[in-house]
């Protein structure tokens, strides 16, 4: 077991998405804050109106306890992509199980390079701690900058790793670090190095136990985070927002959560729904389709920014939710062989086609049997390897979309020209049974024609004289 | 006193250079294009891979597109798919089939102006296609050196249609070919290509419907292949 312990020191400012310089208060306090803030002075503890002072332009928030748990959540659910053994440790801290998965991501620094760039990316801070126990691993994220432990380490080198930590992080009340600094405790190496018996005398049966856990000596078993069944998720915007291109960053975080949640559940989706929540008015819903089933954050983000700059907004919009209904199973990728892979890296640049073009502009083509021209031709949402038996005639590559009439003089059809047929007839009498649908009832006489300016065309005559109906391009 | 220029080259080994009398030798050969004649004339023995190649023809109609069919039907499925971008008129699928042409790996996209050429830069720079096809009208100089640079990723041909008027501009592409009707085919006159200019246009026998007989003809150019299963 190795445990990565992921801290969000700042996850109670970070959750309303402000703009730099900006703090989360309770009670009229600071109790979290941007790098902007700290730069100015501000410090956690400090009273609103001293941090004003310090700073005038600051952004202030009320904490909300309910907004933290919910960010909390939807980062375990982003956390769903590294491993599917995830535990919450409110208010700040994610517990995640990789010793099965170290490997796959290429080792502990790989990983947390991974890790670092995808929270920077949802614009969060975040430490890490790596180690055997889940508890050590919290300690570690509290105390240094992302330390790292070996696995397989044994409760004496564990206490040797733990000891120069501060007894901060233990998170005592303030009173019982008061009473361990006047026992000249300032590191945990120096509580370590204490009697038990005597520390639970003192201080009650936690700390001891507290230390047994850490050192792997008493199982610490954690509850697993349970992944929705379904994945919809909403957040309120800090501002209301006027301009679809803004709407792409705030969405960021519902993308990765959606991302990782999809990993878990070895699912792909290929469509999702984006619902933009207006102040008073019904909320707008976006479709965003996908060429094939994806989960990846990147792919996902591109088809967004897509749809999201082709939206014109009905309103402004105050909370973003991202809805995934129906998702399909979709395995681990493999590596392609034989040249499979073209499908594979067009599909995301088909995706970015529809999106800004249409879904209906990028298409398959199919041949049907059907023996009328303007049948014979259908566009298929996707290519579809659709045999068909070769028509009995000639057929142009280029077909009018609607057969243009031709000018006659004296009994022979003109078109640049007075035109020369090639071929002898080619009947085609058909359709009888759909009256009014379509072309309907067809009967017509089709020749290959040249004219004198070198085109050659297809031309039919019927009852009501001769028309093109394509080209020989 | 200096070397003959030809002894210079042959010991410069360079590719992106030529004399003006020789033909340029690419770092990719190029994808045959079925006319033996038209094979000689162009620089890397065939239609050039990763470049912009821009044909003019003088109509519509006089065998502009079953030029490229020879080639197309060479392409396998492992090259990848066919993207045909922005057409003049709706392509007709028994035609394609009747050509040997995978149905399977075509792809159409339909779109106007700006976004025709947005389309075609995007297609292009993912690599992931065997060939392009696009009929840009209103292509200017900026777009085309967009597009001829994102054809460097691109590992097949890219065959630009463009109206005739506009043969006398400008333009980034390394090979410009003019198309137009000939007795018994169609007359190809190399406007531009790496190499010394062609004095005479070529005239090659494209496929015509019912150029030999007035029996109607089906024979496919070739034999349809086995398409993949995606």
């Amino acid at each position: 077991m190795l445990w990565l312990a992921l801290r969000f020191p700042r996850l109670a400012v970070e959750t309303w998405s402000l703009p730099p310089l900006a703090v989360a208060t309770q009670h009229g306090r600071v109790v979290a804050l941007d790098e902007a803030a700290a730069a100015a002075g501000v410090r956690p503890g400090m009273r609103l109106a001293s941090a004003l002072g310090l700073a005038p332009g600051l952004a202030h928030r009320e904490r909300d306890p309910a907004r933290e748990t919910a960010a909390l959540a939807r980062l375990a659910c982003w956390a769903g992509q590294f491993t599917p053994q995830v535990s919450l440790a409110p208010p700040d801290e994610l517990l995640l199980e990789i010793g099965g998965c170290l490997r796959l991501f290429g080792g502990g620094p790989a990983l947390l390079a991974r890790i670092q760039a995808s929270c920077a990316q949802q614009g969060h801070t975040h430490r890490a701690g790596l180690a055997p126990t889940p508890l050590a691993a919290q300690w570690l994220a509290r105390g240094a900058a992302s330390a790292i432990l070996p696995d397989g380490l044994d409760s004496a080198g564990l206490a040797q790793a733990i000891a120069p930590l501060p007894l901060a992080v233990l998170a005592l009340p303030e009173r019982a670090t008061a009473r361990l600094a006047t026992l000249g405790a300032r590191h945990l190496g120096d509580l370590l190095a204490l009697p038990r018996a005597g520390l639970a005398r003192r201080f009650g049966p936690e700390l001891p136990l507290a230390l047994a856990w850490a050192l792997g000596e008493l199982p610490d078993p954690r509850r697993p985070f349970i992944f929705p069944e379904e994945f919809r998720d909403g957040l309120e915007l800090p501002a209301r927002i006027e301009d679809a291109a803004r709407l792409l960053f705030a969405a960021r975080r519902l993308v990765a959560a959606l991302g990782g949640w999809l990993a878990v559940r070895c699912a792909g989706i290929q469509r999702c729904h984006l619902v933009l929540v207006h102040e008073d008015q019904a909320p707008s819903r976006l479709e965003l389709g996908f060429a094939s089933p994806t989960r990846d954050p990147q792919r996902l983000q591109r088809v967004l920014r897509e749809r999201l700059e082709r939206h014109a907004l009905a309103a402004p919009v105050v909370g973003l939710g991202l809805e995934a209904p129906d998702p399909s199973p979709l395995p681990g990728a493999s590596i392609p062989m034989f040249g499979q892979g073209g499908a594979a890296r067009l599909a995301p640049v088909v995706e970015r086609l529809r999106a800004r073009l249409g879904a209906e502009a990028i298409h398959g083509l199919a041949a049907v049997a059907d023996h009328r021209p303007e049948l014979a031709s259908r566009p298929t949402p996707e290519p579809i390897p659709l045999a068909c038996p070769p028509p009995a005639g000639p057929r142009p590559l280029w077909l009018l979309p609607a057969p243009r009439a031709l000018a006659e003089e004296r009994g022979a059809p003109h078109h640049g020209g007075r035109l020369q047929l090639l071929t002898r007839a080619e009947r085609i009498e058909s359709g009888w049974w759909d009256g009014g649908e379509g072309p309907g009832d067809a009967r017509r006489d089709y020749f290959v024609a040249t004219n004198p300016r070198g085109e050659w065309l297809w031309v039919f005559r019927d009852g009501q004289g001769w028309w093109l109906h394509g080209l020989f391009a | 006193m200096t070397a003959p220029a030809t002894t210079l080259l042959q010991r410069l080994q360079r590719t992106d250079l030529w004399s003006g009398a020789h033909l340029a030798v690419p770092p990719v050969p190029g994808l045959a294009s079925g006319f033996t004649a038209l094979d000689a004339a162009l620089p890397g023995g065939g239609w050039p891979r990763g470049e912009l190649t821009e044909l003019f023809p003088a109509r519509p109609g006089i065998g502009e597109f079953s030029l490229l069919l020879p080639a197309l039907a060479r392409l396998t499925a492992e090259e990848g798919w066919i993207a045909v971008v922005a057409p003049p008129w709706p392509l007709h699928a028994p035609a394609w089939q009747a050509a040997g042409l995978p149905l399977a790996r075509l792809l159409m996209v339909r779109a106007r102006g700006q976004e025709a050429a947005w389309a075609c830069e995007q297609l292009l720079a993912s690599g992931a296609l065997a060939a392009l096809l696009a009929w840009l009208p209103q292509a200017d100089g900026r777009q085309l050196r967009r597009l001829q640079l994102a054809a460097s990723h691109h590992p097949g041909p890219a065959w630009l249609f463009r109206p005739a008027d506009q043969a006398g501009t400008a333009s980034p592409a390394p090979l410009r070919l003019a198309l137009a009707p000939a007795p018994g085919g169609l007359a190809v006159t190399l406007l531009k290509r790496r190499g010394p200019p062609l004095a005479r246009p070529l005239v090659l026998t494209v496929q015509r419907p019912a150029a030999s007989t007035r029996r109607p003809s089906s024979t496919p150019l070739a034999a349809p292949q086995a398409t993949p299963v995606y």
